[in-house]
């Protein structure tokens, strides 16, 4: 297999995987797929035809990377004039899909936005994307002892203002 | 937090503990009001973030434009048989199948599905060419000690389609001679194997690449190009015209 072929079999199948961490950690859509493309680019260079067990760790530890230094990038850019911002076409919230979003999910985003960044991280690569302690303890670059202790943090704090009927009045 | 055992609780609940400490962990559930509590909250928010809609998905734009970084990171033109996979939700499918297409003995695969496969990884991945000769004296030699079999060589170029070279290939996972002619921008590869028996496949497409199958004597055959089929036609008539 070629470098480019083991790639497309190995790493892109966990695109979707990169695009939601990089959309959890941005929550912007347009930065998350900034980070994605520079992700999966720099992914590729360094793409060494690793075992298929430890790309996806490896690719979300990139993703993280990427949106470190994307944030540090957006610190650094000088606020666009709004003249300029004006001649830009917005599309804002698609209607459809705010629509199909359910308050459910809105108040999830606000919820975990409120999550500190590395809790918000190891919680979406635990619950969304599956992955083992020791896979995100690779993928966050942190000890296995901290991913526990950040997991369960971000369960606590969570559940400090998680809405009290979804588990109270509900049962 | 307040339970010390709320740690080790979260790691029971992502069945991370093992052996005593599970059963500990367990035993300690059915005593411990707060991480009852805190069981239900993280059962509870996992659901939520596991619900179909709290992952996002990449858009196909993303997908596409992925695929074009990683094009012009590779320094070369895509060929054709990317494009597919640049086509938005069909990825994982196709990254599926050509992992299925690693691992499956190559006979179920199929005859056609086989040489079209071999003639597209050739093409994007090469070796194309082993021996790279216009001549049939240099060709036809170089197969002798490399393929069970001694496949045609012949010189077309008056006709259009010059001799380019030759490669060892697999067919179904048999040793194949691959003589490989020219046509203008396009390469034919023509497969020769040795002729087990069986139905061969009739002429037809796949992905974009058109294959035409048949047999002589103890030979089997499969001409496969991006030429157009009635270019392909003509090579093949060629082909079979060619004296022994």
């Amino acid at each position: 297999m070629t470098n480019r072929r083991a790639f497309e079999v190995l790493a892109m199948p966990h695109l979707d995987a990169a695009y939601n961490l990089a959309r959890w950690l941005s929550r912007s859509p347009a930065d998350a797929e900034d980070i994605v493309q520079e992700a999966m680019l720099r992914a590729y260079r360094a793409f060494d035809g690793a075992r298929p067990e430890t790309v996806k760790p490896w690719l979300m530890a990139i993703v993280r990377n990427c949106f470190r230094d994307h944030l540090g990038r957006a610190a650094r850019v000088q606020p666009v004039p709004d003249a300029v911002l004006a001649e830009h076409h917005y599309e804002g919230p698609d209607p459809e899909m705010e629509a199909a979003c359910s308050s459910d999910r809105r108040r999830l985003d606000e919820l975990l936005a409120r999550l500190p960044e590395d809790y918000r991280a190891v919680l979406v690569l635990r619950e969304m994307e599956d992955m083992s302690y020791r896979e995100i303890a690779q993928a966050a670059g942190i000890p296995i002892g901290t991913v526990m202790s950040r997991l369960a943090r971000a369960r606590a704090l969570l559940k400090d203002h998680w809405p009290k009927d979804d588990w109270e009045a509900g049962r | 937090m307040t339970c010390p055992e709320l740690l080790r609780m979260s790691a029971f609940l992502d069945g991370e503990l093992e052996g005593a400490a599970a059963t500990e962990a367990e035993r300690h559930l059915t005593t411990c009001a707060e991480c009852q509590g805190f069981a239900a909250a993280a059962a509870e928010i996992g659901d939520a973030l596991r619900a179909p809609d709290a992952r996002h998905t990449a858009p196909s734009l993303l997908r596409a434009r992925v695929h074009k970084a990683l094009d012009k990171e590779e320094g070369r033109p895509r060929s054709g048989f990317w494009t597919g996979m640049a086509s938005g939700a069909g990825i994982s499918a196709v990254a599926a199948s050509l992992l299925a297409g690693l691992f499956l003995p190559p006979a179920a695969v199929g005859l056609s599905e086989s040489v079209t496969r071999a003639h597209v990884r050739a093409l994007s991945d090469g070796p194309r060419i082993e021996v790279a000769s216009s001549s049939h004296h240099t060709v036809k030699p170089w197969f002798a000690g490399r393929a069970p079999l001694a496949p045609p060589v012949g010189d077309f170029s008056a006709q259009g389609f010059p001799l380019i070279g030759g490669r060892m290939d697999k067919v179904a996972g048999r040793p194949a001679a691959v003589v490989v002619y020219g046509h203008g921008l396009h390469e034919i590869d023509l497969f020769v194997w040795e002729d087990r028996g069986g139905d061969l496949p009739p002429p037809g497409d796949k992905r974009g690449y058109h294959e035409t199958f048949w047999r002589r004597g103890d030979l089997a055959f499969a001409a496969v190009s991006d030429v157009d089929s009635a270019e392909l036609a003509r090579f093949v008539d060629l082909v079979k015209a060619q004296k022994e």
